[in-house]
């Protein structure tokens, strides 16, 4: 289940996509409708699932792991998506549909309902490899009629089913086809997750590992008839994702409507949506009391206090506002404040005038989101007037510089939208740019015309090897992107739900080292790595750097103009370094 | 008690903190003296109604003082004049200088009095206060010096600008010149960059004669140090001023380590170039005499009401019904991955960086040949060839201790200069921040019809009509300027605030009216154009029966605006003159209609 090369490394992963895409819902009520999925582990723990290979470790565990890092992420997702646990394989037999020899070793380990501490608790401690097999389809029976009975009456966005399992039990197939109907009657969707890669086809062996039984290959045909009559997409389940990241605490966009407006007389109808914006997670640390770990046995109390040497204590109430202004402190009355004010008068997208693209700088982008912008859905005559806007911006190379504001008295900003135009959509692109107090125009020595500093031919092409060795976007007929920053989940907050979930069933254990796939998927791939080992040594010998032992540090001013009246500096003459004239 | 502060100030571990000011702190104030020459050639007017030098110095002063109090109002500024009349500084041994402000940071006061130097009436309250007498550069150097060593705070950056438009201030007295520049050479021992400004002189100014010997030598052999051309105006000096004054301030930047690969480690100094300027937070004053107050925050245990101590504390958070405590200490050190640095993880194409991929201001990083030599030899060579190359280098990058990484893609910048040789753009990396999976939000677009190639034309023309050329310093941030404008007028005259009804220009608001008068029947047109489409589309071949036929002739099926009467149009088809007697050169739309309407011109 989870070979991880690090390189590559694909967050693209089958149960991430078994949420839907969020829809656009407007965030005023979300209560209203259903945005819940229901899904059903079904693990195999029969006893095939405990060999393997030496050195391998058991698919059994593999499956495990899958599965506790799955619930970890709906944990801490607090989302309200109900899970149910279905074991097969098991010793016992706990489920509806069990009669006489009929659905035997299938047991429902947890029924449906919003997973938590529990539940993993029961998973690292209870849930044990049987000795028992049971058939795959009739496992998947039984999720089905799990699902079906306990969801009547529900409203649910999706129902899903996951099956782990090695495929090494004989199923029979005769009911195979009545199966596929009633998933899709129900339109429940299903994935698997096999032990063994799932490419060219069953018969061949995998790589790295033993050949493939008859049974596992019957199974796996069976699988595809399965996967191929239900949904395309899902064909893609067989395979083996990286379940260690913590699903992304996914937030629903929030529209922002408005008007783009051209002076008086043209205005289009809009809508904004946060498209890139740095994530936080929701969830801030509290300050408990260390021994009895109660927040409310914690007060924090804010003193005020005069710049005095006793740091004599002053009441609130006897302090006013002030602002500084230079070495001046201006006091400030709550009238002054709101007279003061910069007023706006309201939600604005006004374009103040185009622009070249070239004249706008990458690097000068301030802000912290980027907004995209489209016309309202059912609105065709916006539609039609921001699409001849985004084309002839697009056609001219040309961007919208606009005036920005939020909201009503929120601080106005300039900005750039810049065309867009992709294959499904056409939208405009928003991003903030500086105000003139924003800018730290630096300047810097010069390098290139600097002789000390230029490098030689030598030194250049040692310079272009190291390039040629590190690129990550392969040439070669598809482009093959090696490091894609914008598919890693972020990790200081999978370290941050590693840690928690850890902590949280594991409460006087110390906190576990990072998890492997974490610390290599923010490496450089294994591949770049060894190709460049080379370039590096030959850079390494064409330019040598040599760490500069530090001085004593800047002497004080004081030091420096104790005797400001002693004339003894060499006057250095520059005349020669001005040309003489 | 301090630490207490320093202690639960960043309580919540998910605000960005603002991990440069630190080093600002430590780095100590900077502090810049402008000298400036005050004989009466300072106060000739130029020709063609340019302000005098002085005035222009003025205008100057009176920006950067404004701009410091905005942006660093830490900083110490000092203003001193030279071949006054007058005498005016601290223990009065100077003869000829005035020094109008000690160093100190600026405030309402000194706003004002600058303010008050500027213009005609400006030049009389020079005249009256100081007059204009004798030079001696030499006692205004020296009294300067001693303005810097009276300054009891650590001063990181020392700064001394000359305005002059005399390059012979000493008329040739020989001695006179070398004592000024042994004295500029003391100055310049102890750390202070002295430039020299130099206004328009008839007959031009001579460096050479003088002054180039007084200001300090280029940081290094190949920068342009002292400009040879004066500055006739004020905007140039502006630029010139706020280019010097603005000087990079290595203190205040992070040095780190680029990591090439193992072994190979290039030393770095990191720069913020662009930063959002906020409005500063309100400070809180005693009323009683309106001196600043300082909060301490404290714990205390709600049953016993003892103090606690950071370490009686843990942290908390509450998932699904179960609270999960950490020790502070466990907080911090989760969020640990590696030490500050960037690590190289290779490099892409340049079309890769997406123009959406934005989260915060870029970094700006530059060789610290001081730190590693050989630094700023490998850091040129990867930048030239990665420039050259069109690609970006991909990093992690972990700021500070126990910051989680993010990845940074380098791009290339080499320098660029103007055509007076002043930098525009200085050589380095900008370093965009890319964002993680998480960052990225899923939309789902909507299904709309897109625009018709006349409708796309018609909004061509209206881009065109409200082009300009866009400049990053070309709109002031209005919320600060009135914050700023209400304050300065506020500290002046306490009571009076409702007096301050002076508007500031706010360039961020749309000039409608030019917007509607250069668009004129344009945004009809493109309207027009939209209902067309929409609601009837056989209109357009009504109405613009002519049009459509000539442009069927031409090949083309847009509906160009030909400024010639329907009826007029029509007539001519019907006489056959509409038809193509001129060769057609070009197949481009623009071509076709010149062509038609200068046939029909005839």
């Amino acid at each position: 289940f989870q070979q991880n090369r690090c390189n590559e490394y694909s967050p693209g992963n089958v149960l991430v996509s078994v949420n839907p895409p969020l829809l656009e819902i407007s965030g005023s009520c979300p209560c209203v409708l259903p945005n819940k999925d229901t899904l059903v582990l079904c693990l195999d723990v029969g006893f095939s699932m405990s060999n393997s290979a030496t050195g391998q470790e058991p698919p059994f565990q593999q499956a495990k792991k899958v599965i506790q890092k799955f619930v970890q992420r709906q944990v801490f997702a607090e989302n309200k998506d109900e899970l149910g646990l279905v074991l097969f394989g098991s010793d016992n037999t706990k489920n509806n549909l069990a009669k006489d020899d009929q659905y035997q070793n299938i047991s429902v380990h947890r029924h449906l309902m919003i997973p938590n501490f529990e539940l993993l608790e029961e998973i690292q401690n209870d849930v044990q490899p049987g000795s028992q097999q049971a058939d795959w389809l009739d496992a998947l029976v039984v999720c089905m009629d799990l699902l079906q009975n306990e969801t009547l009456g529900k409203k649910y966005e999706r129902l899903n089913i996951v099956m782990l399992t090695d495929l090494n039990t004989p199923s029979s197939p005769d009911q195979l086809d009545i199966i596929i109907g009633n998933l899709k009657r129900a339109g429940i969707t299903l994935q698997f997750f096999l032990p063994f890669p799932v490419d060219g086809g069953g018969s061949n062996p995998p790589h790295g590992g033993k050949a493939l039984s008859r049974e596992q290959q019957q199974g796996l045909e069976m699988t595809k008839k399965v996967m191929m009559s239900l949904d395309e997409e899902d064909v893609t389940g067989v395979c083996n994702p990286d379940l260690s990241v913590f699903k992304r605490v996914e937030k629903r966009p929030m529209a922002w409507p408005c008007t783009l407006t051209i002076g008086s007389s043209l205005s289009i109808k809009i809508v904004g949506y946060k498209a890139v914006c740095e994530e936080r997670p929701r969830k801030s640390w509290s300050v408990v009391d260390a021994q009895t770990h109660q927040k409310d046995d914690i007060k924090r109390d804010v003193v005020y206090c005069l710049n005095d040497d006793e740091e004599t204590e002053v009441q609130k109430d006897d302090t006013i506002q002030g602002y500084r202004y230079g070495s001046d402190i201006v006091p400030f009355s709550k009238v002054d404040q709101d007279q003061m004010k910069y007023k706006t008068d309201g939600k604005s997208f006004a374009v103040l005038g185009f622009t070249k693209q070239s004249m706008i700088n990458r690097h000068q982008f301030v802000g912290t989101q980027v907004l995209k912008v489209f016309a309202p859905k059912d609105d065709e005559h916006a539609g039609v007037a921001l699409s001849g806007l985004i084309r002839a911006l697009d056609d001219l190379k040309m961007v919208a510089v606009v005036r920005y504001v939020y909201a009503r008295n929120g601080n106005p900003q300039v900005g750039a939208a810049f065309p867009c135009i992709k294959e499904k959509y056409e939208c405009l692109v928003y991003v903030q740019l500086p105000f003139m107090e924003d800018l730290r125009q630096y300047s810097f020595p010069s390098l290139e015309n600097n002789k000390k500093y230029t490098p030689s031919e030598d030194q250049l092409s040692a310079v272009d090897s190291l390039i040629d060795s590190m690129m990550l976007v392969e040439e070669d007929g598809e482009k093959k992107d090696l490091f894609k920053v914008n598919h890693i989940p972020n990790p200081q907050y999978q370290r941050l739900f590693q840690c928690l979930h850890h902590r949280a069933v594991n409460p006087s254990v110390p906190l576990p080292p990072m998890d492997p796939w974490l610390t290599t998927a923010l490496q450089r791939p294994l591949a770049v790595a060894t190709r460049c080992q080379a370039p590096l040594e030959t850079l390494k010998k064409k330019f040598p750097l040599k760490e500069v032992v530090k001085k004593k540090e800047l002497k004080t001013s004081k030091e420096l103009f104790g005797n400001s009246c002693l004339g003894t500096g060499r006057s250095t003459s520059l005349a020669e370094l001005f040309g003489n004239g | 008690m301090a630490e207490w502060n320093a202690y639960y100030q960043n309580e919540d571990e998910y605000v960005d903190r603002d991990e440069f000011e630190v080093d600002y702190k430590c780095a100590g104030r900077d502090s810049l003296v402008f000298l400036v020459d005050a004989s009466k050639e300072m106060f000739i007017r130029g020709e063609d109604g340019e302000p005098s030098p002085f005035d222009m110095t003025m205008q100057c002063v009176h920006s950067v003082y404004t701009s410091k109090i905005i942006s660093s109002d830490k900083d110490l500024v000092a203003l001193v004049f030279y071949g006054t009349e007058q005498s005016k500084n601290p223990r009065n041994t100077f003869e000829h200088v005035y020094v109008y402000h000690d160093l100190d940071s600026p405030g309402a006061r000194r706003v004002k009095d600058v303010d008050g130097l500027r213009g005609e009436n400006g030049a009389q309250v020079a005249d009256e206060t100081m007059g204009s007498g004798k030079t001696n550069l030499v006692e205004a150097l020296w009294c300067c010096s001693n303005l810097y060593s009276d300054v009891k705070l650590r001063l990181s950056y020392k700064r001394l600008m000359i305005f002059t438009c005399r390059d012979t201030p000493h008329r040739g007295d020989c001695e006179r010149d070398r004592q000024a520049r042994t004295k500029a050479g003391d100055l310049k021992e102890t750390g202070v960059v002295i430039d020299l400004m130099h206004l328009m002189k008839p007959g031009g100014f001579d460096v050479s004669l003088f002054f180039c010997d007084v200001v300090s030598p280029p940081e290094d052999e190949s920068e342009l140090g002292l400009q040879m051309e004066p500055c006739g105006k004020l905007e140039d000096l502006r630029k010139r001023v706020r280019a010097k004054e603005m000087k990079k301030r290595s203190m205040a930047s992070l040095r780190l380590n680029l990591c090439l690969g193992e072994g190979m480690n290039v030393a770095v100094g990191v720069y913020i170039t662009v930063r959002q300027t906020k409005k500063p937070n309100a400070v809180k004053l005693y009323r009683d005499n309106n001196e600043p107050v300082h909060t301490k925050t404290r714990l205390y245990h709600t049953q016993t009401g003892s103090l606690l101590l950071p370490s009686d504390t843990k942290r908390a958070q509450v998932y699904a019904g179960r609270q999960i405590v950490m020790e502070k200490d466990e907080v911090d050190v989760i969020k640990k991955f590696s030490d500050p640095g960037l690590e190289l993880i290779g490099f892409k194409p340049m079309e890769r960086l997406k123009l959406h991929h934005h989260l915060r201001s870029a970094l700006f990083i530059y060789p610290e040949e001081e730190t590693v030599t050989g630094s700023a030899c490998v850091f040129t060579a990867l930048l030239r060839r990665c420039s050259e190359r069109n690609v970006f280098a991909l990093c992690k990058y972990t700021q500070i201790r126990n910051s989680s990484p993010r990845f940074l893609a380098l791009v290339p910048q080499r320098e660029e200069l103007d055509e007076g040789q002043a930098q525009i753009e200085a050589p380095g990396f900008h370093g965009i921040f890319l964002p993680y999976a998480d960052d990225i939000r899923n939309l789902d677009a909507p299904q709309l019809p897109t625009a018709s190639d006349a409708q796309v034309d018609k909004m061509k023309e209206i881009v065109h009509k409200l082009s300009f050329k866009y400049r990053s310093d070309a709109f002031e941030n209005p919320v600060l300027q009135q914050h700023y404008r209400y304050l300065e007028a506020l500290a002046l005259d306490p009571m009076a605030p409702e007096h301050i009804e002076e508007h500031i220009e706010d360039h961020t608001v749309p000039k409608v009216k030019m917007i509607d008068q250069c668009l004129g029947s344009l945004a009809q047109e493109f309207k027009d154009l939209l209902s067309h489409c929409r609601y009837t589309a056989t209109n357009i071949v009504t109405s613009w029966p002519c049009v459509c036929s000539a442009e069927e002739a031409g090949g083309a099926e847009k509906k160009p605006k030909v400024e010639m009467s329907e009826d007029e149009l029509r007539a001519r088809v019907q006489k056959g003159t509409l038809q193509f007697g001129v060769k057609v050169t070009g197949t481009k739309k623009r071509e076709l209609i010149d062509t038609l309407k200068a046939q029909l011109a005839k």
